[in-house]
């Protein structure tokens, strides 16, 4: 046994033809060399070779914790240096705790005390010894997931542009209920005289201004440029290409019709005129707004004209009744009789239309005091019962009154129907909010809105969708197909999302197909909202696999 | 002049040869290239298991192109081969026309603890179908202990190297045939 072991030592020592000189130096100098070499090898395998893998943590990934923790505990299956480490709380602000932690087995730092509720990301990034550094991140809440509540007119311009859509808005408003409305009452209700006519036609101009500059507004708010005193003619073009803007040209057309028909002398072509524009204005608002865009369409759009239509001709007679029974026209009994006799037929599809335009959009009767829309309408409707009352009185207690030529009651009558005016006018102020305030419906639909994205390789393709697309808890859903949209089947499909905006290192996260053949992945939070990148790991055979890469959005 | 000659400049080459070995914490191969319509001497290095378990298990696919497949056996292991069609057909030292051998390697039944590291080798020919300048990947399937799997299946793109992914599959340089 010995001698076997010792035998090739004396082989080398009995070498015939040892080198001599420089050569021997050089053999010298390589086998030092070399054996470095092996050491050096030889010292970084091992564990140095390992990849670092994260074994436990504290919180788990996805857990939901009672209460904030007060320590973080990362555990590696070996030594680790962090590079870095931190928190990123629901609001997406980051509190880095990379200070705190140290090099080895464990990470272990303490939490920050202000850990509210809501859901949390621990974000970490460590080197192992052979220097390959290895991310991730776990994510979990505290308390419950995340809801974030969408914002609810934050979206729309700065304070100047807000301001001037909401004057336009208002003008608008102005313009067709008070200026074709009142040019209808003319042509249609009382004769055709000068009682109220300045107003009339003061409020068609000013509808007919407030229609240009919203179509101008439209446009610096689609693009979100600031209001600053001048329009820029590519705002002008956004706008004519909005549905406002589309609506805007509408009114503006029925405002000069309704302007043209103050002026026109003979009885027929007048009505003719108010006729087009009153119709003109149903027509306008049931193309743009968030009621028109509500389903059922044809129900909505419905209820949006007759409700337009019906408001046009109440607000329009008021103006011109009032004007009438002041200048105690002779004419003003008759005016009275007919518009009390019309305005039943008018109230009731008016009141109708608003309870269905009302029920669709709020949806449940919390919304009513719970969202801006909700209370928007809360205030039109006190305003309205108070129009209501007022008008009650003047239809059955003054009206009666008039027409028996009662000593005072016109001039009770003009006073009631000025505060009227008033209340009309506070309504339409109150309902030109309603632009910047989503109803409810729409907030519902917009917060389950999934976020999707498709993605084409030349080998297989998969659409990724996350429901709701929105920071909170999610659902993923993933459905492969071949490149050439043939059926792929997988043994395995991943799902990794990194912000890397954010600095949240993946989340990887497994698949598991459903019945349906797509691959789901459950308990999903997705923590803040951003631009993700997206890979799809797709395993097709035990040694082939696609990788698929893009963006998805994710919304607050 | 001398101290330079003598001490410095064979550190200098010593460190530059170290810092040249291929340090890495994937299933690599030892030589990372090699001459098309020759053979190849592969050697499958394991430097670890998958997130701690043991390595009981090594499964090699081979590329297209790639024939005369011969593993060495390992002591405490099982080996085996799959044989199948080739996509095409190679000729082997121009001796005779070859559509069918060995698709897949494994090695089976042993125990590599995660701490400890061993090499897998296999003797193969790489036909002059092969186009030098291009790389190689030999997909590797590591299989551990308690059921888990790590793959080393990335075919690293054209432009990208195999740093960039996560567990690219061991890979070698083609050259032109010697």
């Amino acid at each position: 046994m010995i001698r076997g072991h010792l035998q090739p030592v004396a082989v080398v020592d009995t070498a015939p033809a040892a080198p001599s000189g420089p050569a021997r130096r050089w053999l010298a100098r390589a086998v030092a060399c070399l054996g470095i070499m092996l050491a050096m090898a030889l010292a970084s395998m091992g564990p140095a070779l390992a990849h670092a893998s994260l074994v436990r943590t504290d919180p788990g990934d996805g857990e939901v914790t009672g209460t904030a923790p007060a320590r973080f505990v990362l555990t590696f299956n070996e030594s680790v240096t962090p590079l870095v480490l931190r928190v990123i709380r629901p609001d997406g602000t980051a509190f880095d705790l990379l200070r705190q932690a140290r090099q080895g087995r464990a990470i272990d730092v303490e939490a920050p005390k202000d850990l509210g509720i809501g859901t949390h990301v621990l974000s970490w990034r460590v080197v192992s010894e052979d220097g390959h550094p290895v991310s991730g991140a776990i994510v979990f809440s505290i308390g419950a997931p995340s809801v974030n509540t969408m914002r609810t007119a934050g979206d729309v311009g700065d304070g100047p542009v807000r301001f001037a859509i909401w004057a336009t808005k208002l003008g608008l408003f102005i313009g067709m209920f008070v200026g074709i409305g009142g040019a209808f009452y003319r042509a249609w209700i009382s004769r055709p005289e000068r009682h109220g006519l300045r107003v009339i036609a003061g409020a068609i101009i000013l509808g007919f201004v407030a229609a240009l500059f919203s179509i101008g507004l439209q446009g610096l708010d689609a693009l979100g440029l600031p209001f600053s005193g001048r329009i820029h003619r590519m705002a002008w073009a956004a706008g004519v290409d909005s549905s406002q803007g589309r609506t805007a040209i509408v009114v503006a057309a029925a405002l000069i019709a309704a302007f043209i028909s103050l002026g026109t002398p003979r009885v027929s072509a007048c009505r003719a005129l108010s006729l087009v524009a009153l119709l003109a204005i149903g027509a306008a608002l049931t193309m743009s707004g968030h009621a028109s865009t509500a389903h059922p369409q044809w129900l909505m759009r419905s209820a949006v004209f007759l409700h337009s239509v019906g408001i046009a001709f109440w607000t329009g007679a008021l103006t011109p009744l009032f004007a009438q029974l002041v200048a105690e026209s002779p004419d003003a009994a008759m005016s009275l009789r007919r518009f009390s006799r019309a305005i039943l037929f008018v109230l009731v599809p008016l009141v109708a239309a608003g309870i269905v335009l009302a029920v669709v959009q709020v949806q449940h009767a919390s919304a009513l005091w719970t969202t801006d829309y909700g209370r928007v309408l809360l205030i039109k409707l006190g305003l309205l019962a108070a129009v209501a009352g007022l008008a009650a009185y003047n239809r059955w207690r003054l009206t009666p009154q008039v027409e028996h030529a009662t000593p005072g009651a016109a001039r009770r009558l003009a006073r009631v129907i000025a505060v009227e005016m008033v209340l009309v006018l506070a309504v339409l102020s109150v309902v030109a909010l309603w632009r910047f305030t989503p109803p409810p419906r729409a907030l519902a639909a917009a917060a389950s809105e999934p976020a999707y994205v498709h993605i084409h390789g030349p080998k297989a393709m998969a659409d990724l969708t996350i429901t709701p697309g929105r920071a909170g808890p999610v659902e993923a859903v993933i459905t492969i197909a071949a490149g050439d949209f043939g059926p792929l089947k997988a043994k395995e499909v991943t799902l990794i999302l990194t912000d890397p905006v954010a600095g949240i290192g993946p989340l990887r996260r497994p698949a598991r197909r459903s019945d349906d053949g797509s691959w789901r992945v459950e308990g999903l939070v997705m923590p803040i909202a951003g631009h993700w990148s997206v890979r799809i790991v797709i395993l097709i055979s035990d040694f082939e696999q696609v990788t698929l890469e893009d963006t998805i959005g994710i919304r607050p | 002049m001398s101290v330079y000659r003598r001490i410095i400049a064979p550190l200098g080459a010593c460190a530059l040869s170290i810092l040249a070995l291929p340090v890495s914490a994937h299933v690599s191969l030892e030589t990372r290239e090699a001459a098309v319509a020759g053979s190849y001497k592969a050697v499958f290095r394991v430097p670890h298991g998958c997130k701690g378990a043991a390595t009981i298990g090594l499964r090699v696919k081979i590329p297209e192109g790639v024939i005369g497949v011969k593993p060495m056996p390992k002591p405490g292991w099982t080996l085996a081969t799959v044989k199948g069609k080739y996509a095409g057909s190679y000729s082997y030292y121009h001796r005779s026309t070859v559509s069918e051998g060995v698709t897949e390697v494994a090695w089976s039944g042993g125990a590599l603890p995660d701490d400890f590291y061993d090499e897998f080798v296999m003797q193969v020919y790489l036909t002059d179908s092969l186009k030098p300048g291009t790389m190689l990947y030999f997909p590797v399937v590591q299989e551990c202990a308690g059921g888990a799997v790590d793959r080393w299946i990335e075919i690293p793109a054209e432009d990208r190297k195999a740093d960039d992914y996560e567990a690219p599959a061991p890979g070698l340089k083609l050259l032109p045939r010697k």
